[in-house]
């Protein structure tokens, strides 16, 4: 069967955790448990007719004084970005972590979740400016979550 | 070897190292016992290591090269592994055998990541609060050694800076800006504790208002009035201009030599009325007062509440003689008026006109001497000072 490592990567407290646990359990939890240093989650899936697992790596979130270790990016097909679309500071970082992964893995696929969409009202959604690869989600509503992994998936594996 | 053996198996039985050996193809051909708590089951001689670490899954290939090199730089820290925490590596055996290491790192990351955990919730508050200071008025924190502590986002953008640094450089002294003069925030703090005063920079006129926190910082806090609404120019009894509203404007007449004449009067035994009525019916005579006031001065003349039962009248562009009758005319209509509940009271008076140069130190010095000889010489009436 095929194989394939994504990870999730963004600041800290914009919901990775919380995604990887809407698409693989199917469940929200409400309170705050900071990840610290990597848990690997295992999806199995159909695409195509061609069966696959992803692994799954949930990574700590970078704070303002820790950084990401880069020994987590080795070997990656592809990732997911993380912000929380109600901190502007988690959205300016991206490009920072888009651009550091994508140095250690030139063949990697990525996407972008706008996370926890379901704190903005219908015209901040309106306003939101959001790249072409990216997605708004809400892993506390489950909107969204399938296609943004499906999405990664497919770019990794067809 | 035999030795070997016993060191290996004092620092297994120390429940930190747990291993698994792998041939060239990944594939176990061996395992310590106390690995299945990590991984779930207990591998067997043939399987494939990546159904029980799939951590290696992208990184089989580097993996692989220690059998070519004799050595690998494949670690991997912090994993999390069924309710544990490991490093991984990898070292070299012999050709065809590699050793996996699983190093227990549980205890030293839980305390860990409690700290994370405090720190991310701290840094989550803090930078919610941030955006809360942000979006207050314009802020200041000076420390009981003068020092600028803190100023918010507001303040920093009213006055021109981006940074704490460029707020202290600038010497940015708000109690510079007061009409009367002040040497430090100390003083501008005792001015402004709990009260509000308005102060002027360039264009922009504001109302600082002082707190205490926590006893070492006074918080200043500044709001911009481009135009002043009605509550913050007027006192709320009597409908007649606030003393820090007109400090700021007589400060501005004095600065450009307006010409203007200063009365200051009070009402006469008003105490008496408080004792004998009540603070109810004092009020109520205050705001009576007010009234007829109102009603016998023109648009552009200033009245305002100085305090309790005295109140000052700025008439602009006259002379003292013109100013003179005027005031006669309203010390009779009160004098004639009948207060409810009270009846008869009267008012004294005492004016002068801005001088050439004078200060508004000296022009109050003038009016008060001027309402004292007034008070002095039998109430209900006025007392013009012409030097
Ligand atoms: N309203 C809402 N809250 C969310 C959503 N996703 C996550 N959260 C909450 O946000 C907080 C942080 O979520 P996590 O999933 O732990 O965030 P993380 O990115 O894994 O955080 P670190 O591991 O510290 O980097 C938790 O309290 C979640 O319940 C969402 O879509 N909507
Ligand atoms: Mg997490």
């Amino acid at each position: 069967m095929i194989r394939k490592k994504i990870l999730l990567l963004g600041d800290f407290s914009v919901g990775k955790t919380s995604l990887i646990r809407r698409y693989v359990d199917n469940s929200f939890d409400d309170s705050y448990l900071t990840t610290i240093g990597v848990k690997i989650s295992q999806k199995r899936l159909e695409l195509e007719g061609i069966s696959c697992e992803l692994l799954i790596w949930d990574i700590e979130g970078a704070t303002p004084t820790r950084s990401i270790p880069h020994s987590y990016f080795k070997g990656a097909s592809g990732a997911i970005f993380v912000c929380d679309v109600n901190r502007s500071e988690t959205i300016e970082s991206l490009n920072e972590h888009i651009n550091t992964f994508l140095m250690l893995n030139h063949e990697a696929k990525h996407v972008i979740a706008y996370n926890k969409a379901d704190l903005l009202s219908t015209p901040q959604k309106e306003e939101l400016f959001l790249p072409a690869n990216a997605f708004l989600t809400s892993a506390k509503l489950d909107s969204n979550v399938e296609r943004l992994f499906t999405t990664l998936a497919k770019e990794v594996l067809l | 070897m035999r030795t070997l053996q016993v060191i290996l198996n004092t620092i297994l039985s120390k429940n930190i190292f747990e291993y698994l050996l792998v041939d060239r193809a990944l594939r176990v051909t061996s395992a310590s016992y106390g690995i299945e708590k990590y991984l779930g089951s207990m591998p067997q001689e043939g399987d494939d290591v990546l159904d029980y670490l799939p951590e290696l899954v992208g990184s089989e290939e580097e993996v692989k090269t220690i059998f070519l090199k004799k050595f690998c730089l494949y670690s991997l820290e912090s994993v999390y592994k069924n309710d544990y925490y490991v490093n991984i590596t990898v070292e070299y055996c012999d050709e065809n055998t590699a050793i996996i290491l699983l190093h227990n790192i549980t205890a030293n990351t839980l305390s860990k990541q409690k700290v994370l955990q405090y720190s991310n919730e701290s840094t989550l508050l803090y930078s919610t609060l941030q955006k809360v200071v942000d979006n207050q008025n314009a802020l200041l924190f000076v420390t009981n050694s003068e020092k600028i502590e803190f100023a918010n986002k507001k303040f920093m953008h009213y006055f021109g800076a981006e940074t704490i640094e460029q707020v202290r450089k600038k010497e940015l002294n708000l109690y510079q800006n007061l009409d009367k003069k002040l040497k430090n925030y100390d003083e501008l703090f005792e001015l402004t504790n709990d009260k509000e005063e308005h102060i002027r920079i360039g264009s922009d006129t504001f109302i600082v208002q002082a707190t205490l926190i926590e006893s070492i910082y006074k918080l200043f806090t500044l709001t911009k009035v481009t135009t002043l609404s009605n509550e913050a120019m007027r006192d709320s009894l009597t409908g007649a201009y606030r003393k820090s509203y007109f400090n700021s404007k007589f400060e501005m007449m004095v600065a450009e030599s307006t010409m203007c004449v200063l009365v200051v009067m009070d009402l006469d035994d008003f105490k008496q009325v408080n004792d004998h009525y009540g603070h109810q019916v004092g009020d109520r005579v205050l705001q009576e007062f007010a009234r007829l006031i109102e009603k016998n001065i023109r648009k552009g003349d200033m009245f305002v509440r100085w305090g309790g039962e005295e109140f000052l009248l700025v008439l602009q562009h006259t002379s003292l003689a013109d100013a003179k009758v005027k005031v006669e005319r309203i010390r009779q209509k009160i004098a004639s008026y009948v207060f409810p509940e009270v009846g008869h009271l009267t008012a004294s008076f005492g004016m002068v006109a801005l001088q050439d140069e004078e200060d508004a130190d000296s022009i109050f010095f003038r009016a008060d001497k001027a309402l004292y000889q007034a008070k002095a010489t039998g109430k209900n009436c006025i007392v013009v000072k012409e030097d």
